[in-house]
């Protein structure tokens, strides 16, 4: 029997359902479907409650197919999401946010400083630690922090005056990552993936590339499913560690694992003649199916030996040091994930502070000259070579990339210090690729980059741009849990419609 | 009309100058404001709109008076007559809170804002109707109605009926017209119901058993196998979990570190004790809100199972320590209000609830009734009888002689963990003081303490005392928090500086004279005694201490001195041995006797506000301890009863009879665990967002029977229709055991899985129950059947968690380490339960993350679970050790093993058609492969 494609995925090999639903005396194949629909009811009354008072849509995926590609809520400027994570608060006002004023008032302490923020006591103002430029036609001003991306501001879209409800990392991490401070809501990942499912039916659909040091501080939080299904859940792997448990047992052969499969295979296409229909049965053969694909297509989306010499070298993947190194890997394992149409990839640029050798993420509390360098160091070429890669393979015309950091720093330092504590007032990520204003900023912060000033933009927001970039009504895309119909934006959030090419 | 001369003589001057730059604008309004003309054309243009007859944004309407005095959604008054401050309407038409500005889009101009204010500050006349006042609106929601018993159906088939569940389960089916399914056979039945009693498959001999009993007599066989589950010790580990889950129970706090409770784990002991002792649910819910005042300390480690952020982790801005506080508490009310009340009690934190009956000042009211309790940990209390509570009865006089014996050849210093406790004769004075030895120094809490008031801090900040430090050293940070009750990373730091010889000290002056004769002194001591599996735990950052007292004629007295009693202990070996003596107890108490244990702590409870908006920086009125307003939730407490009282008394108000909510929340929480799906199946929302119960009366029906029950759950006699009068045990109310037995004795529980067409095309997601549907089974029953299967399963119930990750740094993720070896050959519930941690085998089986209520789990299929459940290093061992015990148990026989390891894994034989496969895999591969994919089967993971 001739199945469009994905219906084999679905397990269908195994039990030609259809004829079996013929002989069983079940005319309707749409009976799965029914029951599925009907398990899906038991959440929330018909009459469905919301804060908003909009109409949830709640995506209908099947316990047989959980990852099937669904619809947008309207057209989707972007298809694919990228998202460049950078755990430790980035400096806005040493990168992105040029502050002259800064440079004036150096070593003073104007009135306004306020006596003690997140770490303790604070200090007098320090100029930029890096000398702005103009940069691209646009003549954007950015640091030589970050040449490589510097270059490319043409096709950014920055927003600056962007503020959170916190000054601590995790909860900051939190925050932009699931739209709320405390533990245990899904990710932004896992919404899309949710709200999408994906394309590419051999990979998993929503991959979190963790650095090379080890998970940032809120750990799996930043890309988990909290309370919705596990299926949504990131996949954890990067280019130098695989999926755990992906492979086979040392001890087994191939041929051993084959039979096993073979096995399986029989055992449940016995025990579903006595459930026909049963969507959530075929669902778990299916998983075995996709799991099976998994063991090939994720080394193969792993390996990069067949990439060229120059794109090597333009990531840097020879060059610097050794963090950099694995970093540029990851990278350009992100590119070719989204080349394999996988809905989501969060790849993260720093870890937990125990993590690696010396400098771990961005936070600088002391010596940021030094810590943001080597930061930067790691951070820069790579990144910037993956969105020129992106861009040059036309992948960023249906991929929105997101370069996202939980706060930003204050425009003094610590209290004798060399350091700049957390600003949970004012920061700065900006965002490039499909459906993207290029070369644009949204917001501003004041003289100092203290406080947002001007077009304030809270972490809602930006979350409810994200997603109606993705072609989904962030009042919309819900699941009950505990009493509500919960939201990656809570009650709150406009889409900034300024930023949206 | 009564004005106030001096107000109206500056809204005039007000007025005036409007007029000044806006000559245009005559005259007007000159004195006295008339509604009609001044006000109500400001509200019809500007507000009726959005807040009139047609819309009421945030259930808010300005178009009559009671109205304005209401509110709206922000629980708050709009109009408060004669109070502009407390007025929301003003704040939000003088744009005074950006989060709150009315009109959103044009701002009033400064004219019409001053009439406004002014029309408030004058008693807000509406003309007609001022006799109206607001009144409470009942709620006419379902769940909020009292209980009443309802009448078994009388129409009804009643042939498959075998009790009263059944009856009104059939009379609806009969409605729709389906029927139930026939029972399932004996094999199905026992593993069913072992499953869903235990946790737990059935061996192979009590399958073996059961079908020859059953055989004999079916009803009599299966009505001993419930009972017999319900009474095995594994009952209480299986429900223990469902109510971790509800509750978010885990082992670490989650936010920054993510570090461990140190015997946290207690509170898990307690609630699978309490589960195998049918504790009354009334007791259960009275002993985990305030199982201090009864004896069972170990129980309010319900109170803060929920993840928490350490203050140390806030950072130091007072207000994000507020903010820190505020959320802590609302951790404790969402457990609180999702396990026990079935409503989302959160949803009331910054605003009336949208839905439901609860304003935000029951919410704040019921912060108040919870305001003593902090996370941290406390040395539970134990009633008379506990074997801790004998245990330490026997060690604490042998304490008390060694300590009469060093008391008279001077002070001395017990180290116990965390703190270091220096012991002097009692002294009376009106002021002490501690110097230090050693120019830098670094303490997070000092206390005295006198006899008289045992183990109350006298320099507690909230005691009536001063306190004062040395100002000549080159820093002194933070001398606050020396005595604010919170142990932790946040200390009183002190540096001399490079060439100074003054040293720290710190002096408390009292209002009166106190008596004193010890002090505790310690530099982190949260670290020691809330966490564990921490490198570097318990420094010691202090030193060598003088303690001084002032005596009446205003001298300093010395009354110990550390560094002297070193040298005193060293003189006097008599000291020496009493001093180990007290040691080598302290720590056996600390081990095996009353430990402390992250099951929370109590502070003093301070004044509760309604926090407008839900933020600590704008506290309203204050609110009194209390329950729902809606539930008559009156606790008559006083504003300064104590935090004990407050706890117990808002547990008496949730288990009375009258309580509509907490007999329905729990017996259809049962009824989930039983059936898969509760009769509400959104169990801790009985709110207007949750669901409609399928059955309400079958629901009122089991409510009432728990509450007072009358029938003992046997089978009917076989006309169907005659209610049981004698009963065969007695029976108790609130007992969890008596609901359990009532819903799987009835046939509902006992029918086949099978689908059926004409059924599914009525009903087909099964909520009439006409089948008992088919469902993937947790994490932990795949894990512990696998190892019950393998022999290796450890029963030993309770006791420390087993681990599978490392000892870790203070900033650094969990790593797993071992998730595999024979240490962790025990039930998945004993598994150290981590927030957001992946054990890489069996968390991607919907495992709850912790961070969020589970008050029911996903079932989800993943890709991943299929790849751990076919490669982790767990399954390849379990496979081999099951296919080692067939083997050994079939005495060499190859087919016979086969069929063993069919019955270890699947409680049934193999087919033939099966046994030719598996012989042939078994051959070429290995006996192991043919349990590695019966592992991986559908058949195995689903219950059915």
């Amino acid at each position: 029997m001739n199945h469009p494609e994905h219906l084999s995925l679905r397990g269908r090999r195994l039990l030609d359902r259809r004829n079996f639903l013929h002989t069983a005396g079940l005319s309707t194949a749409g009976l799965a479907l029914t029951s599925l629909l009907a398990a899906e009811g038991l959440l929330g009354d018909d009459d469905v409650k919301t804060v908003s008072g909009k109409q949830p849509i709640r995506p209908s995926f099947s316990a047989e197919n959980p990852y099937a590609p669904r619809e947008s809520h309207f057209e989707a400027a972007a298809k694919q999401l990228l998202v460049i994570y950078c755990p430790g608060a980035v400096s806005h006002i040493d990168t992105f946010d040029y502050k002259p004023a800064l440079t004036k008032l150096h070593g003073q302490k104007p009135p306004g400083i306020p006596a003690v923020t997140f770490e303790g006591p604070t200090g007098t103002i320090a100029k930029p630690f890096w000398e702005f430029k103009p940069r691209g036609e646009t003549g954007k001003m950015v640091s030589d922090l970050l040449p490589n991306l510097a270059r490319q501001v043409d096709d950014f879209c920055f927003f600056h005056a962007l503020t959170t409800d916190t000054s601590a990392h995790p909860q900051g991490e939190n925050f932009m990552n699931t739209g709320f401070t405390m533990e245990g809501f899904p990710s932004l990942g896992a919404w899309v993936t949710y709200a999408l499912g994906t394309e590419n039916q051999e990979l998993p659909a929503f991959v979190a590339i963790n650095d090379p040091r080890g998970m940032a501080r809120s750990g799996k939080n930043n890309f988990g499913c909290g309370f919705l299904p596990a299926a949504f859940q990131g996949t954890d792997f990067n280019a130098k560690r695989p999926p755990s448990n992906l492979y086979r047992p040392q001890s087994y052969s191939g041929r051993t694992d084959k039979r096993t499969v073979e096995l399986l295979q029989r055992l449940n296409a016995k025990h579903l003649q006595q459930y026909p229909g049963d969507a959530n049965l075929a669902g778990r053969i299916a998983s075995y199916e996709l799991a099976g694909k998994m063991q090939t297509s994720v080394p193969e989306v792993m390996g990069i030996s067949g990439e060229t010499e120059s794109t090597l070298q333009s990531y840097g993947v020879d060059s610097g040091s050794d963090l950099k190194q694995e970093y540029a890997k990851n990278c350009i394992l992100a590119r070719r994930l989204i080349e394999q149409g996988v809905r989501v990839v969060q790849l993260f640029n720093g870890s937990d502070p125990a993590g690696g050798n010396g400098i771990t993420n961005w936070d600088s509390h002391a010596n940021i000259a030094q810590t943001h360098a080597l930061q930067a160091e790691i951070m820069d070429q790579p990144t910037a070579a993956l969105i020129a890669d992106l861009k040059q393979r036309g992948l960023l015309e249906h991929t929105l990339v997101v370069w996202a950091t939980e706060f930003g720093r204050m425009p003094f330092l610590q209290a004798n210090g060399t350091g700049r504590d957390h600003n949970p007032d004012a920061f700065t990520c900006f965002l490039t690729g499909a459906g993207v204003k290029p070369g644009f900023s949204h917001g501003e912060s004041d003289q100092f980059g203290f406080k947002a000033a001007v077009d304030t933009t809270s972490v809602y927001d930006f979350n409810a741009t994200l997603l109606h970039l993705m072609g989904l009504d962030h009042e919309r895309l819900t699941y009950y849990h505990n009493g509500l119909e919960r939201r990656l934006t809570n009650v709150h959030g406009h889409v900034v419609k300024e930023v949206l090419a | 009309m009564i004005t106030n001369d001096t107000n109206s003589k500056t809204l005039r001057l007000i007025t005036g100058v409007a007029c000044a730059f806006l000559f245009l604008i005559p005259l007007l309004h000159a004195d006295e404001i008339d509604f009609h003309r001044d006000i109500l054309p400001i509200l019809k243009e500007n507000c009726f709109d959005c807040h009139g007859p047609d819309e009421q944004e945030s259930e808010f309407r300005v178009d009559n008076r009671v109205s304005l005095l209401k509110g709206g959604d922000l629980g708050e008054p709009a109009v408060v007559p004669g109070d502009i401050a407390k007025s929301v309407l003003i704040t939000a038409v003088s744009y005074e809170d950006s989060n709150l500005e009315m009109p959103p889009d044009d701002k009033l101009s400064e004219e019409k804002i001053a009439l406004l204010r002014r029309w408030v500050k004058e008693g807000a006349v509406w003309p007609g109707q001022m006799q109206a006042k607001v009144e409470r609106e009942k709620s006419d929601h379902w769940s909020f109605q009292p209980i009443a018993r309802p009448r078994l159906p009388t129409s009804r088939s009643t042939s498959m009926a075998r009790n009263e569940v059944d009856i009104f389960l059939q009379s609806k089916l009969d409605n729709e017209g389906i029927s139930v399914s026939p029972e399932a056979d004996p094999r199905t039945l026992i593993r069913r119901a072992s499953i869903v009693l235990t946790g737990l498959p059935p061996t192979t001999e009590q399958v073996a058993d059961f079908q020859t009993a059953y055989a004999r007599d079916a009803e009599k066989a299966y009505a001993g196998l419930v009972d017999d589950l319900l009474e095995s010790p594994h009952f209480g580990e299986r429900w223990a979990q469902h109510w971790l889950d509800v509750i978010r129970w885990a082992e670490t706090n989650g936010s920054e570190s993510n570090m461990y409770r140190k015997n946290a784990w207690i509170y898990r002991d307690y609630v699978i004790r309490s589960f195998n002792d049918d504790k009354p649910y009334d007791r259960f819910i009275a002993e985990q809100l305030a199982g201090d005042t009864l004896g069972t300390g170990d129980a309010t480690g319900f109170l803060v199972a929920g993840p928490h952020v350490p203050p140390a982790t806030v950072g130091r801005e007072p207000s994000a320590q507020r903010q820190a506080r505020a959320d802590r508490l609302d951790e404790v009310l969402q457990t609180i209000g999702a396990s026990m009340m079935g409503v989302t009690i959160g949803c009331a934190r910054c605003h009336n609830h949208k839905f439901d009956p609860i304003s935000i000042k029951d919410y704040y009211s019921m912060t108040s009734a919870f305001q003593d309790v902090e996370f941290g940990s406390r040395i539970p209390e134990y009633s008379e009888d506990h074997p801790r509570r004998i245990g330490a009865s026997e060690l604490w006089p042998e304490i008390a002689k060694s300590r009469r014996l060093l008391r008279q050849t001077g002070p001395w210093v017990e180290v116990s963990l965390g703190y270091d406790e220096l012991h002097f004769n009692p002294v009376e004075t009106t002021a002490v003081r501690v110097e230090f030895l050693q120019p830098n120094i670094r303490v997070d809490e000092l206390e005295f303490f006198g006899r008289k008031q045992g183990n109350q801090n006298l320099v507690d900040h909230l005691e009536p005392v001063t306190v004062r430090q040395n100002q000549n050293l080159a820093e002194a940070n933070e001398l606050h928090v020396l005595n604010d009750g919170e142990y932790g990373t946040m200390a009183w730091t002190c540096k001399s500086g490079k060439g100074n010889r003054e040293r720290p000290w710190v002096e408390f002056a009292f209002d009166s004279p106190r008596s004193l004769d010890r002090m505790r002194i310690s530099t982190n001591r949260e670290d020691s005694l809330v966490t564990d599996y921490l490198t570097g735990l318990n420094p010691k950052g202090f030193g060598k201490t003088i303690v001084k007292v002032k005596t009446e004629d205003g001298q300093w007295q010395q009354v110990a001195h550390t560094g002297n009693i070193e040298r005193n202990n060293h003189q006097k070996p008599e000291r020496a041995a009493a001093l180990a003596e007290i040691q080598k107890r302290l720590e056996l108490l600390s081990e095996e006797g009353l430990k402390p244990s992250f099951i929370g702590r109590f502070i003093r409870p301070s004044n509760s506000y309604v926090l407008r908006r839900g933020s600590p920086e704008n506290p309203g009125d204050e609110v009194l301890p209390a329950g729902l307003a809606e539930l008559n939730g009156e606790l008559g407490l006083a504003p300064d009863a104590s935090g004990k009282k407050r706890r117990a008394a808002f547990a008496n108000w949730l288990i009375q009879k009258e309580n509509p909510l907490t007999a329905r929340v729990m017996v259809n929480r049962i009824w989930h665990h039983v059936f898969g799906t509760g009769i509400v199946s959104t169990t801790s929302d009985f709110g207007k967002a949750g669901t409609s119960p399928t059955h309400p009366e079958l629901l009122d029906w089991l409510a009432s029977e728990f509450i007072e029950p009358t029938v003992d759950g046997r089978p009917l006699t076989s006309n169907g229709d005659e209610v049981r009068t004698e009963s065969a045990r007695p029976l108790s109310p609130w007992s969890t055991k008596h609901m359990i037995r009532l819903m799987v004795m009835s046939h509902a529980f006992r029918q086949q899985s099978l689908p059926r067409v004409d059924c599914l095309q009525v009903d087909a997601g099964d909520r009439l129950l006409w089948r008992y549907a088919p469902r993937r089974v947790e994490a932990e029953v795949i894990r512990d059947s696998i190892l019950q299967a393998s022999g290796s399963l450890d029963n030993t119930i309770g006791g420390r968690s087993y681990r599978i990750h490392n000892v870790k740094k203070r900033y650094a993720q969990w790593e797993v380490v071992d998730n595999h070896g024979p240490q962790t050959w025990r039930r998945l519930i004993y598994q150290e339960r981590m927030r957001r941690v992946d054990d890489q085998n069996f968390t991607a089986f919907d495992f709850p993350d912790c961070g969020q209520i589970r008050a029911r789990r996903p079932v989800s299929t993943t890709p991943l679970q299929a790849l751990n459940l076919m490669n982790s290093e767990f399954v390849v061992e379990q496979s081999k050790l099951i296919a080692q015990r067939a083997r050994k148990e079939t005495g060499g026989d190859e087919a016979l093993a086969l069929k063993r390891c069919f019955q270890l894994l699947l409680n049934r034989e193999p087919a033939i058609d099966e046994i030719e496969l598996c012989t042939e895999i078994s051959q070429q591969e290995g006996l192991d492969i043919v349990c590695r994919a019966l592992i991986n089967s559908n058949e195995f993971a689903f219950l059915q």
